[in-house]
């Protein structure tokens, strides 16, 4: 059986191709101004490495934000349900489902066949999310992917009280003015974001195993701060950004009449 | 009673007159074409919508009928007395022969006004109250002689100071603890004051046989709109919005004639019962909202979200003061002596209210038992826990609410949001995952 998830996210579209239960290929293009056709070349670099045509496909569930813009679609799947099943099938054990994206972080808690429970988002404020990381970076003048490993570089903690992008920023801004160094400004960055979202997971309820998925997952920086503050392990499947494209897939296969 | 002198404002910046009307005439239009909007979202979602909602439809316009009736029955001498709080005693209103309305703001573009008195952070119907009446948007605040302004949380408070700019404003301190005999007669006490102050803006006395025909009026209202939220218990024969609209109209309406029709709208009900005529499936997931009180117009964004959603909701219940709240509970009256009428008044608004400005060393139980209720015998299966920011009380609470859900295993969604529209993408997102979660929608 084949079928095709579809994440429409917010700032990339990921395309993941599932042969009876297994990856086969995958496509991740930036959404842009059209996310629509976005979606069609994800697709397209998707089936051309799993070496299959669209015809064969049984199936396409699309889920992320802008699902309703994926028109080749035949259903749509909410985030949540789509981590939650992406989650479990990584990790039987999962019960609790991280996903931190460019602008939203959520998290989700599930059954043992990867059906959501219960669920909590961000609200309204990108402070726990991937948009934060490459604005303090800006800030800091590196590029996103040094702040991690800088991060991990770092003494001691300096907290700052983030609640959103914007003064985030001056906070940051404040550090530099007390020289503090950039590893350790690096790390209070991920610090207030893994707070902003382990309160979160705290006000659902913290159920092991925990799993971590979204582009944010691939941060060293950020995985090191979430495991401190809800001190535990914290599992991460390979490719944690096609997760919900991944989860979509899975949703589809079970709609294949 | 003369509103105060501009250049006395204590709180609010004079505004141009022309800005006031430009102002004005561009939200008054655009709230014009929302209530349309929502009607008509309303018509189309309901299948085989009843008949009598067409009076509703047609109430529900804030700058029609009733604003004309209102304008005619004020010019007649007639005294009406605008309120803010579900707390304010509606009968001795009427039994001083006055009209009550209320008169909170439910114009989000009205907010952006009331910016320039208070900060972002207050409560959004705050600041759309003060933008309303900078502008004077409602005609309801506008044609109001006075205004009752009960102390419950800390917007409400100084809400009432800033419209003291404006209009003779009646504060009513409401005690944070209601179980306690001193608390009752304190509020006895402000019932009484409210009595005085009526009768001294009327000249209407309040004697035993006009508030014995004022209690009987709202007791009448009562029993029917008790009778509507029955209805609401079995399979789904009326949309929530809709159950929602005609609870609300009584804030404005006139409370006769509200009564008659909502008797007609479930005497039409209840023939739908008998032929099994549903507004939308029997298996519909059947959600519950609490929380801050949703005002009409603009307000209606969230009850749209569930009962526009894929998969879709309906709302059966709610624990709004802005809608089933508002008449649950009738006054009791053991002799009609004036004493016990006024403290039968007294208790209906105090011991009977689920606040969440009450504490208590159990937790604001009266709350907690309301929803339980509600929950079991509304058959409810998930509640969407409302709050714009800012609401403080009601943010505050939800742990709690939560924590007693999770016991009974029914899925709470907290959901919050601004005197906004641009968040509604992003809350259909959240609405539909909570109720593909209802639905279980999620194939194994």
């Amino acid at each position: 059986m084949i079928t095709v998830g579809i994440d429409m996210g917010t700032q990339t579209v990921k395309v993941v191709v599932v042969k009876d239960g297994h990856v086969v290929g995958r496509g991740k293009v930036f959404s842009g101004f059209e996310p629509s056709k976005s979606a069609e070349t994800a697709c397209t670099e998707a089936l051309k490495i799993a070496k299959l045509s669209s015809a064969e496909v049984e199936h396409i569930t699309a889920t992320g934000s802008g699902m309703e813009m994926a028109l080749t679609s035949d259903s749509t799947v909410s985030m949540m349900g789509a981590d939650a099943k992406a989650g479990v099938s990584f990790f039987p054990s999962a019960r609790t489902i991280i996903d931190v994206g460019a602008e939203e972080a959520r998290a989700v808690k599930c059954d043992d066949r990867g059906i959501m429970v219960d669920f909590v988002v961000n609200e309204r404020c990108a402070a726990g999310a991937g948009a934060f990381i490459e604005a303090m970076a800006r800030a800091l003048e590196m590029k996103m992917e040094e702040m991690g490993p800088l991060a991990l570089k770092a003494e001691r903690a300096s907290p700052i009280n983030a609640s959103c992008v914007i003064f985030g920023e001056s906070d940051v801004v404040t550090l530099i003015h007390r020289q503090e160094s950039k590893p350790e400004i690096a790390r209070a960055v991920f610090d207030a974001m893994a707070d902003r979202v382990s309160s979160m997971i705290f006000r659902l309820g913290l159920t092991p195993d925990v799993v971590l998925i979204g582009g944010v997952a691939k941060d060293v920086g950020f995985v090191a701060s979430l495991k401190r503050k809800l001190g535990l392990e914290i599992l991460i499947p390979e490719h944690p950004e096609f997760a919900g494209a991944y989860g979509a897939a899975l949703v589809a296969a079970g709609r294949v009449k | 009673m003369k509103s105060p002198n501009e250049t006395q404002k204590k709180y609010v910046p004079d505004m141009a007159q022309k800005e006031i009307e430009d102002m004005r005439n561009l939200i008054q239009a655009n709230s014009k074409k929302v209530i349309a909007d929502y009607i008509a979202r309303m018509k189309k979602t309901s299948a085989n919508r009843p008949e009598a909602m067409k009076y509703f439809d047609d109430i529900a316009d804030l700058f029609g009928q009733r604003q004309k009736e209102m304008q005619a029955a004020k010019e007649s001498g007639k005294k009406i007395v605008g309120y803010f709080c579900a707390f304010a005693p509606i009968e001795l209103i009427l039994a001083a022969d006055a009209i009550p309305v209320r008169v909170n703001s439910g114009w989000y573009d009205a907010s952006k006004i009331g910016d320039r008195v208070v900060p972002v952070e207050v409560c959004p119907m705050v600041r759309s109250t003060i933008g309303a009446k900078m502008i004077s948007l409602s005609p309801f605040l506008e044609m109001s002689d006075a205004l009752i302004s009960v102390l419950t949380c800390d917007g409400m408070t100084k809400l009432s100071e800033i419209l003291g700019d404006f209009k003779p404003v009646w504060t009513m301190p409401l005690p944070r603890v209601k179980d306690s005999d001193q608390s009752l007669r304190f509020w006895n006490e402000e019932i009484r004051s409210a009595k005085d102050n009526l009768e001294k803006l009327t000249g209407t006395k309040i004697d035993k046989k006009r508030l014995r025909g004022s209690i009987e009026l709202v007791q009448k209202a009562t029993k029917v709109f008790r009778r509507l939220q029955e209805l609401r218990k079995g399979p789904p024969v009326i949309m929530g919005r809709d159950a929602m609209l005609v609870n609300q109209a009584f804030m404005w309406d006139d409370i006769t004639r509200w009564t008659e029709k909502t008797e007609a709208l479930c005497d039409e009900l209840d023939k739908r019962v008998e032929q099994k005529s549903w507004a939308c499936p029997p298996d519909t997931p059947r959600v519950l909202v609490t929380g801050t009180p949703m005002i009409w117009p603009d307000n209606w964004k969230m009850p749209s979200l569930v009962e526009e959603a894929s998969p879709q909701g309906v709302l059966v219940a709610d624990e709004l003061c802005s809608s089933d709240r508002i008449l649950n509970d009738p006054v009791g009256v053991d002799e009609w002596t004036m004493d016990d009428m006024l403290k039968g008044i007294s208790e209906r608004y105090l011991m009977a209210s689920t606040c969440p400005c009450f504490t208590s060393a159990d937790g604001n139980e009266d709350r907690i038992n309301w929803l339980i209720n509600k929950v079991k015998d509304w058959k409810v299966n998930g509640v969407v826990y409302y709050v714009v920011r800012g609401c403080m009380l009601y943010a505050m609470e939800y742990s709690r609410v939560k924590k007693v859900l999770d016991r009974l295993s029914i899925p709470v969604y907290y959901l919050d949001t601004e005197y906004t529209r641009e968040d509604v993408g992003q809350m259909k997102t959240r609405v539909e995952a909570f109720l593909e979660m209802l639905t279980a929608r999620v194939d194994i």
